[in-house]
Order: C-alpha cells, then structure tokens, then sequence
C-alpha cells in the first residue's frame, strides 16, 4: 500500500443546514493521496450533502475545506471541477440523446470548435489506461446504467480530476460489474488518483477502502483505518465496530416479526405470462406470471429499475401490456383503466409521492379524494362536491393515520415527505380494497413512520387485503411478506417463502444468480 | 376568503397594474404627451361622465363572458390563444341567423337562439384545435391562432358574399332593428348582456369551485401525472374545457351583434382577447376577482377610444398597458413563489 | 388545360417562384432562430413580436437615414432587445414562457400600431429606396429559374444560414452546450456550463435573425409598415420548427410551402381563377394546421422545455 503522507482533500468543521435541520453538524474529512477512503453510514447520514459541498454543488454554513494543502472556497461545480474534484452522483447527470463522447466534451472545451479526432484518441486512451470500455459515439440512452457509470468517470478523467467521489456507485451494477469496478478503482489508486467511495454497505466499504470514516445523524462518529489489519483475524470485530459506530450503541432492534394468518386459499391476483413496454420503449416485463393468494403480503424484490414500477402500473391500469393476461380473481382485468379497477377493489400506493401520489398545490382534502370524488357521500349525484363530508373525511384520515397537518385546507405542498407518505396511504388503504399495490412506501422515511407503516400492511391483512409490496429493503421484505417474488430484468425468476430465505439468497437473485 | 387572504392575493395584481401605468407614463413621456394629462382624461372620461360608465358596463359584458370561457380553459392547462376567432364566428353565425329569425320568434325565444348559435359557433371553431391536442398532443397555442386568422378571413368572406345585406355599400348582415336588440336592465341605458356576463363569470367560478368536474379540470391544470394516477380522463377533461372556453367567446360575439351593434360589420375585430388574457391572469383565474378587473379594463378601453377621438393619445396605447400589466404580472408571481414577499405568514 | 398551361409558363413561373423565395425569406429567418433557441430548452411565443418591431425599427430608421442598410442593422437591433427583456424574463426572473412570450407579442404590436399613428397620423408613408434584388450573373438568365438567383441579399443570406446554423447546433462546442441545456440543463450546469448565458446567447442569435426577417418584410418586401404586419408569421415559424424535428433542411421546406401559399395571392388572380382573396390568404395558416396534423403527431420536445431552470 502506498504510504504517501500528502493529503489530497480536507475539511474541517463543516457545518451545513437545511431549514434548520442540521444535515452535517462540524465534521472534518481527509483524504489522502492516493487512497481510496469509505464515507459510510446509513440513508440520511449526511455522506451526500458534505461530498455536494466538496464537489461545489451546496455552500457550507461553516467551516473550511483544504486542497492539495491549499484553503480554498469552492462555489459552484466548475471550481470544483478546476481543483481536480470530480463527483458522480447517485442520479447521473448524463444527457441521453448526446452520445458518449459529447457527453464526455461537454463543458470541457473554451473554443469555439469541438475537437475533433483529437478528443476521441485521448478518450480512448484514458479507457485504456483505466480498463474502462466504452464506445465514444454510442448514444447515451443505448447504454446500461453500469456502462453510463463508466463514462461518467471518463469524464472525470478527462478533465484531469484527480479526486473522485462517487455517491452510491455500486447500487446499479450487477455482482460482476462491481468485481470489475472495484479492480478498475484499484488501479485508479495506483495511478495516483484518490477516490471517495460513500456507501451505506459495510462490506463494501471494508473490501476495498483504505479508510472508513462512520457519519450518523449528521455528525461523524469515527475512522477505521484498515491499513494493516489482517483481514481475517480481525474482520468480524472490525464490522462490529463499525455497525456501532453506524447505529450507535445497539442496532435498532428488529420488529417482532408476525406471520400474516391466511384468511382463505382464494387467489387474488394472477399474472399470467405479463410482457410490456417501459416509457423508452424497451421491454420491461417479460413473461412475467405469479398469483397472490387473499390476506396474503406478496413481496417483490429487485434492484431498482427491473421492472417494478411496469409491474406496479400494468395492475394499477396505468400501463397497457403487450400480452398475457392479468386477472383479478376471475374478472379479466387486463388493459382496464385506472377507474375501473378502483372500482374493482385494486389501489396503487405509488412510489412517486410528490409528483403522482400527491399535487402540491390542492390542499390535503383536496388530495384525500382522488379515488373516491365521485361517489357519494363525496359528491351529490356524481356532479356536485359535498365540501362538509369531503372535509370531515379528511381530517378523520388526518386523525387516524397520524398526519402532521394543521388542517384539511392545508395545501399538500407544506407538508414534509413523511406526512405526504402518509396521505397516499391514508387514501389508498382506507378504500375499500381487494388488493393494495405498495411500491417502496417507506422509503427515505425516519424510522418511526417506517414502523407505523408497515404495522398498517400488517393490519390490512388481517383484514384479509391481498397487498403486493415491491420494495427494495431487504429487511422489509422479510419482515412483512408471506412470500417474497424477485424481479430481475423483467422476469420473475424466483419466487421464494418469507420464512427462512435468507437475505443472502435474495440478494444474490436480486443480482441475477441463481443458485 | 378571509380579509388578509384576500389583501395578499391583491398584492401582486396591483403592483403588477401599478407598475404598468407607471411605465406606460413614461412612455407617454417619451412620446411627447403629458402622462399626468393623458391618465386624467382618460380617468374621467372613462369614470366621470354618465356615457363613459354606461359604455363601460357595456364593455364588460363581452369581457366578462369571455373571462369566463379562459378561466375555464387555464385552469385546465389549456391555452386557448385563438378567442378572437372564436369571438368573430360566434357574432357572424348570430348576425347571419338574425333576419332569418327577427320576425318569426318571440323576443325572448330571439335572443335564445341566437346565443346558442354564438356558443356552438365558437365551441365549433375550437373542436380541431381540441381535437388534435387530445389525440395527438399537438399545441394548442399555436392551432388556436392559426384558426384566428382563418376565422378573420372567413368572416370577411362571409359578410362580403353570402351574407351582405348591403351589396356596393360597406359589407355588413342585415341590421337588427333597435327594437329587437338586446334590452336595457331597466332604469339603465346598459343592455342586459352584462347580466348574462356576470352569471357567466359565476357560473365559471362555481363550476370550477365546487364541480367534480371543475376537480378534474384544476386536478389536470396541476398534475397530469397525478391526474393519470388517480384515473382522470384527461382528454375528456381538456376537450370539455376547450368546447366551453370556445363556446363562450363565441356567445361574447353574439353578445356584441345582438346588444350593441345590432349587425356584423366588415373590418370588426375589437380584438378582446388581447384583453382578457392580461384580465383573466390578472384575477388569478378566479370568477369573482374577475368582476371588478373587468371593470377596470374595460373603462380602461372606453376612456381610451374617447381619448383617442378626441385626437390624443391612440387608442393602442391602453394594449401596450394591458400588456405591460401582464407581463409584470407574471413577475409578480415568480417573487411572491419565491417568498420575495412575505405578509407575515 | 388552359390554366395549367399557363400555370406553367414561364412568365408565371418565374413569378410564382421568385414571389415564393420572397415570402419565404422571413419565416426562414425566423425559424432557424426559433430552432435554435428551442434546442435550449426556451419556447419563445414572442418571436412574432421580435418580427414586428424588427419591421417597424427598421422602417423607421430607413426612412430616417434614406440607407437600407442601416435599416436592417435597426432590425436587427430591435430583435436583439426584444431577445434580451424576453431572457431578462424567462431565464433569470424565470416567469412562465407562455405568459412572458405572448405578453411581450401583444406589447409589441400595441407599441408598433401605438407609434405610427403617433408619428404619421393616419398616412403611411413608403421607404423611398428599396434595395434592389441582387441579379446572379448568367445564371440569372436563365429560362424557368431565373427567379432563384434574383434576389435580395438578404435572401441569400438565410439560405446560408440554415446550413450554418445547423453547423453551430452540431459541430461547435456552443451548439453542444446548447442541446445539453436543452435536455438537461441540471446535468449541463453540473459540467460546468452556464446554463443562463447559453440561453441568453441563443436569444440573442435568434434575435438578430428575427430583427433581420422583419425587416426584410418592411423594407424590401413592401416598402412600408403596416398594423401588425407580420401576421402571425412568428408563430408559422413556431409551427415549422416543430414539424422540422431538429433537422434545417425541413425548416427550408416548410418555409418554402409557406411562400409557395402566400405568392398564390396574386397568383390566382393572374390566372384568372375566380377564387375569393380571402380563401386564398387563409392558405397559408390552414396549411400549417394540415400540416401539423399529419407531421407533428406526439413530437419529441427537448427534456426541459418549457420549463425555467433554477440551481438549488
């Protein structure tokens, strides 16, 4: 390992708040050259917002940040840029119909002309250099999110940046790309570039950092330095005191976990050999088929964007499938529009809380109706809206599920992530339903709505609700799911009992093997 | 609405409207006119004399009916551009109708049919823009004015050949004797189109307030993602919407040919639109806000055309404000979202 | 057959052909501004506003200076403002486009009208010396085309500036930064390209030509300014880019069946063909609607259009 002493970044004492609350609370980071150092902790830690103010896109409150030893301020994301710091973010920020190697051009250049030859013979010979294989005239919508991963290093690279951080990296990549990956980062190290690698996953972060730096609740709760540690030996206590640096004294413990009772053997829901399209055009679904039986909690695992939200809509009627047939108990309900499977007991708790479940700007009872403004008591003859009973209703959701709002009137966009959350399920779950689509409900939520949360799935299905949780928390799945199906690349290529499948196995499927 | 609603509401409106007349002094200015002089005439010739308010109430009947169609129209996302055209094929349907029926129905009956004729001669004029935005997505904006100018040049047609009453003379439809034109609301000299705009703007209001279906409108103004979610019909929605933003402009035409001008003239354009967009946008496409602003707008037109008979300031001048206000409008709005303005909430 | 013969015979022809290039030369101007600027993201609804007061500046200051030239530069000038007070609007005062862009239309032409009748009354006065078409030698005796290559300078100019304007769109690093800021200006600011100045440079691009297209139509189409002369050629160009799908070749086309609808005038009438004027003066806009109707069906807009862009 190199022991080079010269710091390649440092911060000290940043502080940095949004509408009071404090996301990182007087954290100081170094790097070191030619390392490759873990920022780790769990969703809402604050690893984000202090590598957004490296990299320039946010403005400390406080505090200082060094480069190359040098004191500098960093404004905005071209400065960060011009001292070598290059990040890639969890969303990337590629344009799709640009092709690669415009992408990789793309604010590099203080001419008039674009380069021509001379660019793509220097891109390729970073991709050599690195090991990373990409087509400069490929368009960027062609690629698969791991390759849009490489080139946004490219990039990087291209612009002589000398620091990397990369926010989430391997959460789009399969096992066999974050093997290729991780080697591509080692020689990165050799070469003399430093890399901040932020995860939320320990083993990760132990394989192949040098240093691990724990941040929780905005603050920073300790450095590992695995140098010379015998990988071993001392693994088992080193993850030990990581998981404590990450989660304080003890681990949350696990919610008691209850097995659903099966109200009846009736089946619910049938897939039957579902292929449809995602919004690109490009298949989504593939032949997709499983049933869910009445009361039952049915779980489908994968990582995102392998075809859950499809699934989700192609239920809900939002989407239209290019064969097969889907049926709810007998009634064909394949290709029905959204109001007629309301009607026929089938709710969708969508994942995209604030542009789809939710309009920011119609107040809360305005939002608590959308499935039910047309029937009575909500509108008289199916033309007038009864005002009082729409209002009762809502604050009576306000009540029951526990939303911060001041009141009905409130408009929706006032309310905190959590609250909206509560509303989309506060509306959906109080219809009167034979099937509930859940799709990542709790997601980025604290701890105590999680909880509620799926207390609310449980009780549903004591009530003998069939619900279909898509989810991508391992933990989730277990916790709630009678059965737990997996979704990888469009196929469901296992469908495994939630009793006894380890979280290892469903990773792995996650990840496409089968074992 | 609560008083101090209704004050932080206002806010951006008057500022917006400040600002215009402001600036528009400034031009008067610069144009060699005494703004000072200018906006006094204009004031009391509009406000002060008996013939300036009556003309006004008179104006804000095609106004207000037209702000009724918009409101409905905006909510819903819609940019209904071409209400001009609408407004002319509604009066020359009304015009061309008129000596057909003047002697063979009652009064009241009269009046009727001519409306309707107005209102599904402008709800017509719209059904291809409607049409293509609802099926293929194609904007709206830019249909609506292609079918503007169409309207201008098939009106021309219309009352130079087939509808002419007056061959060799200046190009008009037969002209509705003073007796069977729209009545004044009694103790006025202003004709009851006021009425039927004020019920208009309500009814708009209300519709869009307290309707499942002015929910579905508002819901797919605000969220079409949202609106699919929960299973609106949004081509419906926008098609319905578009009919009636259509259809009242069209009636706003009848409205004029039956209580004002009593035939359709050649060469007639007034041009409302141009006046109730600002107008409509302005009140926050709320009915009731509308009223008084359309009372102001439409003094605002009347003091101008006095004044500019009167061998002043152009008549144009009062578009350039209106225009003004609505640009300023919109700058209103953006610092207001961004809490430039905060009344103490 | 009669009217076919004579439809094409030369004389006619060459009519038709040269008024069409004519009547072309504004909105081809005006589209590839409008091209431009849409690839970044910006609709711009005041374009015919940028047209009107490019007619009616460069008016004025031909009238003035008794100079053609100086005339377009006018033109010019005033689409630059405009482009500028619309930017000043939309990119950094982010008010919705739709309302800035029709507002500052209707300011414009109650501005235009506002000003001539204030300075001429009710008379309309001619711009004495029009410039005159630009004869290419040889070619412009020919039979049939001789009309191509008779014509004004600015005519030639815009068809030089359809293939370089798609030069810049592709091949500069500009038009790169512009395509990007139209499809994802988040990820172009990211990169470290100033979104705001890419769109205000864009506008002022398209407010040259557009200054220039009105001016051409007010000093040396006609030779005078009239109410709202342009007619809603601006919003014609807005349709044309639309059917033109990011390709200039189109935007000619288009273009050239706008001129095509508008020289058909006075055409008709040469044949004698006794159809209304006003049917054939609605050609032109119905042939947009048609036109939209079969080409324009669910169009691929850049991913941010429309829609102002803020950085957190």
């Amino acid at each position: 390992m190199r022991q080079d002493s010269e710091t390649a970044v440092g911060m000290r004492g940043i502080k940095k708040s949004f509408d009071g609350l404090s996301a990182n609370n007087n954290i100081d980071f170094d790097l070191k050259r030619g390392e490759i150092h873990a920022l780790l902790g769990e969703n809402g830690a604050g690893k984000t917002t202090l590598m957004n103010i490296l990299s320039g896109m946010y403005h400390p409150d406080e505090g200082e940040i060094f480069v190359k030893g040098k004191k500098v301020k960093i404004g905005s994301p071209h400065e960060s840029l011009q001292l070598g710091i290059g990040m890639v973010y969890q969303h990337l920020t590629l344009v799709p119909t640009l092709t690669v190697l415009e992408n990789i051009l793309l604010g590099t250049n203080r001419k008039f002309l674009l380069p021509g030859k001379d660019a793509e013979g220097k891109v390729r010979e970073i991709s050599e250099k690195f090991g990373i294989e990409v087509d400069p005239k490929a368009e960027v919508w062609q690629l698969s999110a791991g390759e849009q991963e490489r080139v946004e290093i490219l990039k990087l690279f291209y612009r002589g940046s000398d620091v990397l951080i990369l926010d989430e990296p391997t959460s789009v990549l399969t096992p066999v790309e974050v093997e290729g990956f991780f080697s591509v980062l080692k020689r990165m190290a050799e070469a003399g570039k430093s890399v901040i690698f932020i995860t939320h996953k320990i083993e990760e972060a132990i394989s192949v950092c040098r240093r691990v730096t724990v941040l929780r609740n905005g603050e920073k709760c300790g450095e590992v330095d695995l140098g010379d540690i015998d990988m071993g030996r001392e693994a088992l206590r080193l993850k030990e005191r990581v998981v404590k640096m990450m989660f304080g004294e003890t681990p949350p413990a696990k919610a008691v976990k209850q097995k659903p009772r099966k109200v009846s053997e009736r089946t619910i829901l049938t897939f039957d050999c579902v292929t449809a399209k995602n919004d690109r055009g490009v298949p989504a679904l593939k032949d997709v088929s499983f049933s869910v039986i009445e009361g039952e909690v049915f779980g489908i695992a994968g990582v995102d964007g392998n075809g859950q939200k499809e699934l989700a809509e192609v239920v809900s009627g939002q989407r239209k499938v290019d064969s097969g047939r889907i049926f709810l108990v007998d009634t064909d309900i394949t290709n029905m529009p959204v109001r007629f499977n309301n009607d026929m007991g089938i709710f969708y708790v969508t994942d995209d809380r604030i542009e789809e479940g939710s309009v920011a700007n119609f107040t809360v009872a305005e939002n608590a109706i959308f499935r039910c403004y047309r029937d009575e008591p909500f509108a008289r003859r199916k033309i007038l809206l009864n005002m009082e009973q729409i209002k009762s209703y809502s604050e009576e959701l306000i009540e029951s599920y526990s939303i911060k709002a001041p009141g009905a009137d409130t408009p929706v966009k006032t309310l905190s992530g959590g609250n909206i959350q509560k509303l989309v399920l506060a509306r959906e779950f109080s219809q009167k339903a034979a099937l509930l689509v859940c799709n990542k409900p709790t997601h980025g939520l604290d701890e105590m709505t999680v909880r509620y949360i799926r207390e609310r799935i449980r009780r549903q299905s004591d009530r003998g609700v069939s619900v279909l949780l898509i989810s991508s928390d391992l933990d989730e799945l277990q916790e709630v799911c009678g059965r737990i199906g997996v979704l990888y690349r469009g196929e469901m290529i296992k469908i495994l009992p939630g009793e006894g499948a380890a979280v290892g196995q469903i990773g792995r499927l996650m990840m496409g093997i089968i074992d | 609405m609560g008083a101090e609603k209704i004050v932080r509401a206002a806010a951006g409106p008057v500022i917006a409207i400040s600002v215009a007349v402001s600036l528009g002094g400034i031009l008067l200015l610069i144009i060699g006119f005494n703004p000072f002089r200018t906006y006094y005439e204009l004031f009391s010739l509009g406000m002060g004399t008996y013939l300036g308010v009556t003309e006004s109430l008179k104006r804000m009947a095609p106004l207000l009916i037209m702000s009724a169609g918009l409101i409905i129209a905006f909510r819903s996302g819609i940019w209904n551009i071409g209400g001009n055209g609408q407004f002319l094929i509604g009066a020359v349907l009304a015009g061309g109708i008129a000596p057909l029926l003047m002697d063979r129905l009652p009064l009241f009956l009269f009046f009727a049919v001519l409306g309707c004729a107005g209102f599904i001669g402008g709800a017509a004029w719209v059904t291809i823009p409607a049409v293509l935005k609802a099926k293929y997505e194609i904007n709206e904006i830019i249909v609506t004015l292609m079918m503007d100018f169409i309207a201008i040049y098939l009106t021309a047609y219309l009352v130079r050949y087939p509808l002419n009453a007056q061959p060799g003379l200046f190009p008009q439809t037969v002209l509705i004797p003073i007796e069977k034109r729209l009545p004044n609301i009694p103790l006025t000299e202003v004709h009851i189109g006021l009425i039927v705009g004020l019920i208009a703007v309500v009814f708009a209001h209300y519709l869009i307030k307290i309707t499942t279906l002015g929910y579905e409108i508002r819901f797919s103004g605000e969220s079409r993602k949202a609106a699919l979610y929960a299973g609106v019909n949004i081509r419906k929605v926008v098609v319905i919407a578009m009919l009636l933003s259509g259809g009242f402009a069209g009636l706003a035409g009848a409205n004029d040919v039956m209580g004002i001008k009593g035939a359709f003239q050649a060469e007639w354009n007034p041009g409302y639109a141009y006046s109730v967009i600002p107008l409509v946008f302005l009140s926050r496409l709320n009915g009731i806000a509308v009223i008084p602003l359309a009372y102001f707008f439409s003094f605002l037109s009347i003091g101008g055309e006095f004044m500019s008979r009167a061998a002043e300031v152009p008549v144009f001048f009062v578009q350039v404000i209106e225009a003004l206000m609505l640009i300023f409008f919109g700058v209103s709005e953006q610092i207001r979202k961004r809490g430039g303005f905060s009344w103490g909430s | 057959m009669g009217i076919l013969r004579l439809l094409f015979s030369e004389p006619f022809f060459v009519v038709l052909l040269g008024g069409t290039l004519t009547a072309s030369t504004p909105i081809i101007l005006a589209a590839a501004g409008e091209d431009f600027v849409e690839s970044g993201g910006v609709l711009n609804l005041g374009l015919e506003g940028m047209l009107l007061l490019g007619s009616f500046c460069a008016f004025i200051a031909a009238l003035l200076t008794e100079n053609i030239y100086l005339g377009l530069l006018a033109g010019m000038a005033a689409g630059v403002i405009v482009g500028l007070v619309f930017g000043y609007l939309v990119i950094s005062l982010k008010v919705n486009q739709i309302v800035a862009g029709l507002g500052i239309e209707i300011f414009v032409v109650g501005l235009t009208s506002l000003l001539h009748r204030v300075l001429f009354g009710n008379t309309f006065p001619v711009v004495s010396e029009i410039t005159s078409k630009t004869a290419v030698p040889f070619f412009s005796s020919l039979p049939y085309v001789s009309s191509i290559f008779n014509q004004h300078l600015v005519t030639y100019i815009s068809w030089a500036l359809l293939p370089i304007a798609w030069w810049v769109l592709y091949r500069t690093n500009f038009g790169l930064n512009v395509r990007a800021v139209g499809e994802n200006p988040a990820a172009a600011d990211a990169h470290g390209v100033n979104v705001y100045r890419t769109r205000y440079i864009a506008l002022i691009f398209e407010g040259v030509l557009a200054g220039l297209g009105g001016a051409f139509l007010s000093i040396c189409d006609l030779a005078f300014f009239v109410f709202h002369m342009t007619q809603g050629r601006g919003f014609i160009a807005i349709a044309i880019v639309m059917l033109a799908k990011r390709n200039p070749a189109n935007l000619f086309y288009w273009a050239f069946l706008f001129g095509i609808c508008h020289s058909l005038t006075f055409g008709l009438q040469i044949l004698g063909l006794d159809v209304p004027r006003e049917f054939i003066l609605m050609l032109p806009y119905v042939a947009v609607i048609v036109l939209l109707c079969f080409l324009a069906r669910n169009t691929r807009l850049p991913g941010a259009f429309c829609t102002p862009y803020e950085r957190e």
